[in-house]
């Protein structure tokens, strides 16, 4: 195969470029709504929006860094940082700060960090060092592997406990297998596993996780209990009807309506404030944006770079899916962010860095495709 | 490359990943507009429904004033106490924290809360305590910010400022209980309604109607916005008849004894004076009256919450002999002139009827016989008209029929007849109840409003007109006294003779520049055995004395009143009433009277 290994800045992708700053700044915007509160005295905003801000910046910054560092580097890194993540795991189950009964974060001081962030960067590294090797569609013996080195971290995530990242990391990884190709008879295998295993899943779950998925399918039971969340978001959504109420009017955030706005329920301002054109705009952008790695992906050097940049798709794909399936109700409340919009600054800083990678990919590739060399 | 390559546009992981994005954006547009815009109007109406919330405002309740503009109710400022479940956690908590700062137990609270929870709809509030005092005001303000579900809320407390004395006319308000919400449709749960009196009958004049506001909350339930939606009508305004000051002066003047004073305009049928003694405070009922006040009340063996105006019925006694008399005159066959004789007592069958002259008052005639009240000459007469006619006539003199004048509970009153003592008693009519009916015993009663009308009537030419408490209002005519002007004339002439002449029983009330005239009555409580008889009225146990009344008119110049007094216990009507009455005409003729 000839191939012509040189960076290539002409090839950089500036529309990705475009829309993670629109997205950036969308999301900046929606957060100074959402950091908002009506008082009978007028309006007071809370911090939020100013932090993002900055962990913003320091992701813009983070960015070109990723330019210049190739990703095949991160081959070598695999095993360490695989160890490190379990590591850091295991380590804040035991030393971390508990925060509503669940133990995620480690106190730095001036920041905190979640080592959950870490485990999904090390496992989607791993899933590509993996199948990248493989020369064809994963078997029992790959996907046996792949299960069993994700199950540690998992398990640990999943004690922490945080239903919502392990099972985001399990779908990450799934989706990176699937785009790889399953064979079919283990594509078979899992089709008929899975349904006989839920049931047992059932039972595995907390009680308040129960619930949980409970109220998502009867909201209207609980309207000022566990449905509220999911009442009130729809009625946010719902009342912004097709231009919305206007920037800074949304009444159910600034009016206490709805909570947990600057998080879980960021998509709900932006429903209410802009209206189903907004919406349909930002969704648009979400999917360009996806498409853009869908790009990527698909005009890679090399196997480990396209699989490395459909962790990311799946990474931001899974998010963005249950995010705003969850504020549509269509997903009960699984406390899982929406990039570039939810309030986070580790989650800010591994969105950038994940999209550094990205970028590092995009520019390495080759300047012909296979069609095009005609081999 | 191998095929298992997924890169490239062909391959098959690509196309996965185009069609999840793909399949992104329909999931999402879908569902958005699912909410947005198929049910963008119903979601945006609840989210108004989240934000608004009405209210209530309150007028104030019309002031009540004398003819003279002085102020008989009114309103001075209050507060309430009221709690809003969904704007605090812990219902609980908030009770005994109310319990604490009130005078009220935990358990009263509780029960309180109890009674009101299913009628209050939800943000709405729920009152606890009216009218607190300064220091649970004081203890509740200081608390608000650690209890966001307490709200005080100002409200209008009803005021009388001479409590007792117009206590009867006015009545009191307070809580509208389950009954009276039924009998009122306009009423609310936690309304005040007027209860006896004129409060009671002219409720929905007095309170106006509430308007409307609209709020604008957020969860938490605090208020950010007003809005008037609907402004409040105040209540009306009522100007009474009556003459504040001769009101008090007539209440002071009837001291510790039991009864009944009216003074009306015999021309319009509007009330000057209306004392009925005992009263009460009717300021206590306002705030909701404490048990024990409200037990000493109703076990008052004088019975103060009773109005004895209109809501007792008295045997006439020998006012009655007047109507008798005009039953008399109209019959063809009647002359004024005939003379019967008294000689102390009459005899039928073998029951002896006295006369309250002992030796008798010698051959007289109609005039005299009204003048000195002689009681043989009426059972003579009464036995010559008959029971039928007696009752016949007197219905249509306004007895046995409610006055329909602006207060509850009126008593119709009772004038006998034999079929009403076959129905009622079961037996039939004799002749002694004949005799006792002329002379106004037996099973007669009356109230004094009854007799005040038909005084009046006598007076204004013969028209039976409805008692009115209320000033500005055309008078209106309920019926006609069967009598002609002469004979009107007639009666009113021997009523003045009972005053002006010697010997007349209402000797006391003359005075020297106004027509007076009166009738006396001595209502009989008990037959008085005849030791009792020979004692002083002192001596006898209060519940045996008789009823003293004093029915009379007086003109001077351009004013004409007619005064009527009953005294409970009081024995001989003049001695009981003369001199309050006396006193009463006074007062009007001289103090410029009450135009």
């Amino acid at each position: 195969m000839i191939s012509v290994g040189r960076t290539s800045w002409s090839q950089f992708n500036w529309t990705l470029l475009a829309l993670i700053f629109v997205l950036t700044v969308l999301g900046i915007i929606n957060l100074y709504s959402a950091s908002s509160l009506q008082g009978d005295q007028g309006m007071t905003t809370t911090f939020y929006y100013r932090k993002q801000i900055l962990w913003s910046l320091l992701g813009f910054i983070l960015l070109p860094a990723g330019l210049f560092f190739d990703y095949r580097h991160l081959k070598q890194w695999v095993w360490p940082l695989y160890g490190a993540s379990i590591a850091l795991l295991a380590y804040v189950l035991f030393f971390g700060t508990t925060v509503s009964g669940s133990t995620r974060w480690l106190d730095l001081g001036y920041v905190s960090f979640q080592p959950t962030e870490l485990a999904k960067i090390s496992l989607i590294i791993l899933c590509a060092t993996i199948l990248a090797r493989l020369p064809g569609p994963v078997g029992f013996k790959s996907l046996g592997k792949i299960l069993l080195l994700a199950a540690i971290p998992v398990a640990l995530i999943l004690a922490q406990p945080d239903l919502g990242s392990g099972l985001t990391i399990l779908m990450i990884a799934g989706g990176i297998i699937l785009f790889k190709g399953i064979n079919r008879r283990v594509l078979f295998t899992l089709l008929v596993t899975i349904p006989l295993l839920a049931p047992g899943a059932w039972f595995a779950l907390e009680d308040y996780q129960k619930e949980r998925i409970f109220t998502f399918l009867h909201p209207n039971q609980e309207p000022l209990g566990a449905g509220y969340h999911t009442i009130q978001s729809q009625i946010a959504i719902g009342s912004g009807q097709l231009w919305g109420k206007g920037f800074l009017q949304g009444t159910q955030s600034q009016m206490r309506f709805l909570p947990a706005k600057h998080t879980d329920f960021v998509f709900s301002v932006f429903g209410e404030e802009w209206g189903f054109a907004g919406c349909l705009f930002l969704v648009s952008l979400f999917c360009l944006f996806l498409y853009q790695m869908v790009l990527i992906s698909g005009t890679a050097k090399d196997s480990f770079g396209a699989l490395l940049v459909c962790g990311v798709f799946f990474y931001f794909f899974w998010q963005i899916l249950i995010n705003m399936g969850m504020v549509l109700g269509l997903l009960p409340i699984v406390g899982i962010p929406l990039p570039f919009f939810s309030y986070g600054g580790s989650s800010t800083l591994i969105n950038f860095l994940l999209l550094a990678l990205v970028f590092s990919v995009s520019i390495r590739r080759y300047i012909f495709t296979r069609e095009s060399l005609d081999l | 490359m191998h095929e298992a390559d997924p890169r490239g546009p062909s391959s098959k992981g690509y196309r996965l990943l185009q069609i999840l994005v793909l399949g992104l954006f329909c999931l999402m547009t879908l569902r958005l507009w699912h909410f947005q815009i198929i049910k963008g109007q119903e979601y945006a109406h609840r989210s108004q429904q989240n934000l608004l919330r009405e209210r209530n405002t309150y007028p104030l309740r019309g002031q009540i004033r004398d003819r003279h503009g002085r102020i008989l109710a009114e309103n001075l400022p209050a507060y309430s106490l009221a709690l809003i479940r969904e704007a605090g956690s812990n219902t609980k908590t908030t009770l005994s924290r109310v319990s604490n700062c009130t005078k009220a137990s935990l358990q009263e609270v509780k029960n309180r809360y109890n009674k009101r929870k299913d009628h209050v709809e939800p943000f709405e509030p729920l009152i606890l305590k009216s009218h607190l005092d300064f220091s649970e005001l004081a203890c509740i303000e200081s608390r608000l910010a650690s209890n966001p579900a307490l709200r005080i809320i100002p409200r209008a407390k009803r005021h009388y400022p001479s409590g007792p004395i117009f206590s009867h006319i006015i009545g009191y308000v307070s809580q509208a209980s389950q009954k009276d919400i039924k009998e009122r449709s306009y009423l609310q749960p936690d309304d005040l309604v007027g209860k006896r009196g004129l409060e009671y009958s002219l409720d929905r004049r007095l309170r106006g109607s509430k308007g409307r506001k609209r709020l604008e909350v957020d969860a938490r339930g605090r208020v950010l916005r007003e809005r008037i939606v609907k402004e409040p009508d105040p209540g009306e305004r009522i100007r009474l008849s009556i003459d504040a000051e001769l009101q008090h002066f007539i209440w002071q003047q009837m001291g510790d004894r039991t009864g009944v004073a009216l003074v009306m305009h015999p021309d319009t049928g509007e009330l000057l004076s209306l004392v009925s003694k005992p009263g009460y405070d009717n300021n206590s009922f306002v705030g909701g009256i404490q048990e024990s006040k409200w037990q000493e009340l109703l076990q008052n063996p004088r019975d103060p919450l009773r109005n004895r105006a209109v809501q007792s019925a008295y045997p006439p006694g020998s006012v009655f002999k007047l109507v008798i008399a005009s039953t008399a005159l109209n019959n063809e066959d009647f002359s004024k002139s005939k003379e019967r004789n008294c000689p102390g007592f009459y005899q039928l069958g073998n029951q002896v009827f006295r006369c309250w002259k002992e030796g008798g008052h010698g051959e007289v005639a109609l005039k005299k016989a009204i003048k000195e009240s002689c009681d043989v000459y009426f059972y003579k007469l009464g036995e010559e008209l008959g029971i039928d006619n007696i009752a016949n006539y007197s219905r249509e003199h306004g007895f046995h029929s409610r006055t329909k004048i602006n207060l509850p509970d009126e008593k119709t009153g009772l004038i006998p007849s034999r079929e009403w003592k076959k129905r009622r008693l079961g037996r039939s009519w004799q002749g002694g109840d004949t005799l006792n009916t002329s002379i106004g015993q037996g099973y007669t009663l009356v109230t004094p409003l009854q007799i005040a009308r038909y005084v009046s009537a006598l007076l204004n030419g013969g028209y039976l007109l409805k008692p009115t408490l209320l000033s500005d209002k055309e008078p209106r005519q309920q019926g006609r006294l069967p009598l002609e002007g002469g004979d009107l004339n007639f009666l009113l002439g021997a009523m003045q003779a009972a005053v002006e002449e010697p010997h007349g029983t209402a000797w006391r009330l003359r005075m020297p520049n106004a027509t007076m005239g009166a009738k006396t009555g001595t209502a009989q409580v008990v037959r008085l055995t005849k030791e009792y008889k020979e004692m002083d009225l002192e001596e006898i146990p209060y519940k045996y004395r008789d009823h003293g009344w004093m029915a009379s008119y007086g003109i001077q110049g351009d004013k004409k009143y007619v005064v009527v007094a009953l005294i409970e216990h009081g024995g001989h009507g003049s001695r009981a009433a003369g001199p309050l009455l006396r006193a009463i005409y006074e007062r009007l003729f001289t103090e410029g009277g009450s135009s």
